[in-house]
């Protein structure tokens, strides 16, 4: 049986000026147990608002959203086993941090030496144990986040959703509380649906990632084929970057397909699924494009251009290659310490190849 | 330009001669009410004779040295008891009735939409605009027409109607700043309406609703024109009993009665503004 299903979800909210935004537009999702979820989009695509939905804060307008087989229509909020960290954290200002996790506990009415064993448990889980009788205006925005999550997790809930918890952390921050936050889940055995418009924080972290534009839900997979394999041109471009040519394909060859884009240039790809004729997009990592190796093995695939700029960003050296016609292709080269012949700089005549293997073909829209 | 001119010495000392000019005219009056009340004399209050507390002991039934002519224009103790009893009593209940109300009525107003609720917003701040004598006849007409006698009951009742005003306008600042997401974070982990309004909302806006309370207690303490016209024969409170031994003569007692009045108002404000820095 599906644990938490929803079905063509819809949520329309009306604007003073009397428009309508549609936050939630036909979503469905089916959110497996013990799994962990990331809802990826931009900014006001609909993530806090499906999450809302979720808990039980907003209705959905049409659809349905189900525990276990279960209709959750008319169940409030405080009747849902969800619990949620907030964007905010929104802890209590005017109780202490002990308080705060034990919120839950004491509204439920548990015994109070119970109580104070599972605060402390709770605290110690997250690492603040000693932190108990602090304001929370008195911790970083770390152990802030810290505890709003102990605050969600000692009501064991049977799903944990998390808006976007990391966005006010440093880099360095966010990167350990990542790791924590995958190492928690994994230990506690409860499913996360976590929010964020970070495509890396989403591929480090998820089991699976669900990528919403416009209240749409894109494409539901894991990182790997959601990087790999991305279901259309948006989620080629929102995770990570592409270089994607639009063409017809006019050769195939087993199943190497050779595809002609509008201003006449030729690119391979490796496809089963698509055949002569079929209008594609070709999408190709910045990764997979590779500088040629001088001498004889030249594949015959290759592109001529001229690099435009060259970005330093640590362990890769991001360059815009100008290919001619108007095209300019993203490339992300190693940068190689050892190879002193290796001398890339704005100006540098480069010839890139890919192996067609590398490629993804998705079907161009109609247009 | 305009910095250059304010900061030179002949505008520098201009404005700080009319600061001290502003404050003296408004405290000076404080002041001579102060003195005057410790004068033992009881013919021309402005003539100093005397050191006394004679006038203070009067109020407290413990001064005996007073001459015929005093006697006649002091009230006694027992008097003087039962209106501040009747202003205590006034006070607290409308104060009271009215922080619950105004409460009730900012939270709703700020949380719910409904048909009419600018149109309510505005039938709310409406009593602070219309004049209190308005007020006052308005009240007493409808008290009469309804048959009401008049009493410390129909004060009370007329008091509420514009106090709950200003509860409302003080808890509604109050609560257009609180996180709402405090709320939801609440019901998120299993408090229900009730729960949530008396762990979560009532903590969040007490600054407020105490504030609001004191700011009514005191407004309610020293009403002189709505209370005029709805109180009965029997229900003076301190306010209009010391307009009534105004109109026999200005008597130091008096003095003594407004400073006493003043302290407790001092003091009222006090515990307001100590219980605002301590939570906000
Ligand atoms: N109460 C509301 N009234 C009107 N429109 C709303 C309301 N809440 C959200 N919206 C609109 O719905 C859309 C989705 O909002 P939502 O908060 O779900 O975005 P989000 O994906 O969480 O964005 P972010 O990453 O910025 O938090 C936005 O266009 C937003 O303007
Ligand atoms: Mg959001």
């Amino acid at each position: 049986m599906s644990f938490l299903k929803i079905t063509s979800a819809h949520k329309a909210y009306r604007t003073p000026e009397g428009a309508m935004v549609h936050a939630l537009n036909d979503v469905s999702l089916d959110i497996r147990n013990n799994e962990f979820l990331t809802l990826l989009g931009p900014s006001g695509c609909g993530k806090t608002t499906l999450l809302k939905c979720i808990s039980g804060f907003e209705d959905i307008d049409s659809g349905e959203i189900s525990l276990e087989g279960k209709d959750l229509k008319g169940v409030p909020a405080h009747r849902r086993p969800f619990n949620t960290v907030f964007q905010n954290y929104a802890l209590f200002p005017h109780l202490n941090i002990a308080d705060n996790v034990g919120y839950g506990l004491d509204v439920a009415k548990v015994a109070k030496k119970k109580r104070n064993i599972r605060v402390e448990e709770a605290l110690e889980l997250v690492g603040l144990s000693g932190f108990g009788s602090r304001e929370p205006n008195q911790l970083s925005g770390g152990q802030q986040q810290r505890v709003a999550l102990a605050r969600s997790l000692i009501l064991r809930p049977r799903v944990l959703l998390l808006d976007e918890p990391l966005s006010a952390l440093d880099r360095k921050m966010r990167e350990n509380m990542q790791i924590e936050l995958k190492l928690l889940q994994d230990s506690v055995g409860i499913t996360f649906v976590f929010v964020t418009h970070d495509q890396e924080e989403a591929l480090a972290m998820s089991d699976r990632i669900a990528v919403i534009s416009d209240g749409k839900v894109q494409q539901v997979a894991s990182p790997t084929e959601v990087y790999d394999e991305p279901a259309n041109e948006f989620v080629a471009n929102f995770v990570g970057t592409s270089n994607i040519f639009t063409g017809r394909i006019f050769e195939k060859q087993g199943n190497i397909v050779t595809i002609e884009t509008a201003n006449q240039r030729k690119v391979q790809a490796e496809s089963d699924r698509f055949g002569i004729g079929d209008h594609v997009q070709l999408i190709l990592r910045p990764e997979h494009l590779k500088f040629t190796p001088g001498g004889n093995g030249i594949p015959d695939n290759c592109i001529e251009g001229v690099v435009e700029t060259c970005i330093f960003v640590g362990s890769d050296l991001h360059l815009h290659v100008d290919v001619g016609k108007g095209r300019k292709a993203v490339v992300h080269h190693r940068h190689d310490r050892g190879n002193a012949d290796e001398k890339i700089e704005a100006g540098s005549q480069v010839t890139l190849y890919y192996s067609p293997r590398a490629a993804h073909l998705i079907k161009a829209m109609a247009n | 330009m305009l910095d250059k001119i304010l900061n030179s010495r002949f505008w520098s000392w201009l404005f700080k001669g009319y600061g001290f000019v502003f404050l003296t005219f408004l405290y000076l009056p404080l002041g001579l009410i102060f003195v005057y009340s410790f004068n033992a004399n009881s013919i021309n209050m402005a003539v100093w004779t005397d050191f006394t507390f004679d006038w203070y002991l009067t109020i407290f039934g413990g001064a005996n040295s007073q001459s015929e002519f005093d006697a006649a224009f002091t009230e006694s103790p027992e008097r003087i008891f039962e209106v501040v009893r009747n202003s205590a009593v006034v006070a607290l209940c409308a104060s009271t009735i009215s922080t619950v109300i105004g409460t009730a009525t900012a939270i709703a107003l700020q949380r719910y939409n409904f048909a009419g609720k600018k149109f309510y917003q505005a039938l709310l701040i409406l009593p602070m605009i219309v004049p209190d004598i308005v007020l006052g006849i308005a009240l007493l007409i409808f008290f009469v027409g309804a048959g009401f006698e008049l009493s410390l009951l129909t004060i009370i009742i007329g008091h509420t109607t514009f106090l709950a005003s200003y509860v409302f306008i003080v808890v509604s600042a109050r609560l257009a700043g609180m996180d709402t997401t405090l709320e939801q974070a609440s019901a998120d982990l299993g408090a229900g309406p009730l729960t949530t309004f008396r762990r979560v909302t009532l903590p969040q806006i007490m600054p407020g609703v105490v504030g609001g309370f004191l700011l009514a207690f005191i407004i309610s303490l020293d009403d002189v024109v709505i209370t005029y016209f709805i109180a009965g024969v029997g229900s003076q409170t301190l306010p209009i009993f010391i307009l009534a031994m105004m109109r026999r003569g200005l008597r130091p007692q008096i003095n003594a009665l407004a400073v006493l009045l003043l302290a407790f108002s001092f003091v009222v404000a006090a515990i307001g503004l100590y219980l605002r820095s301590r939570k906000t």
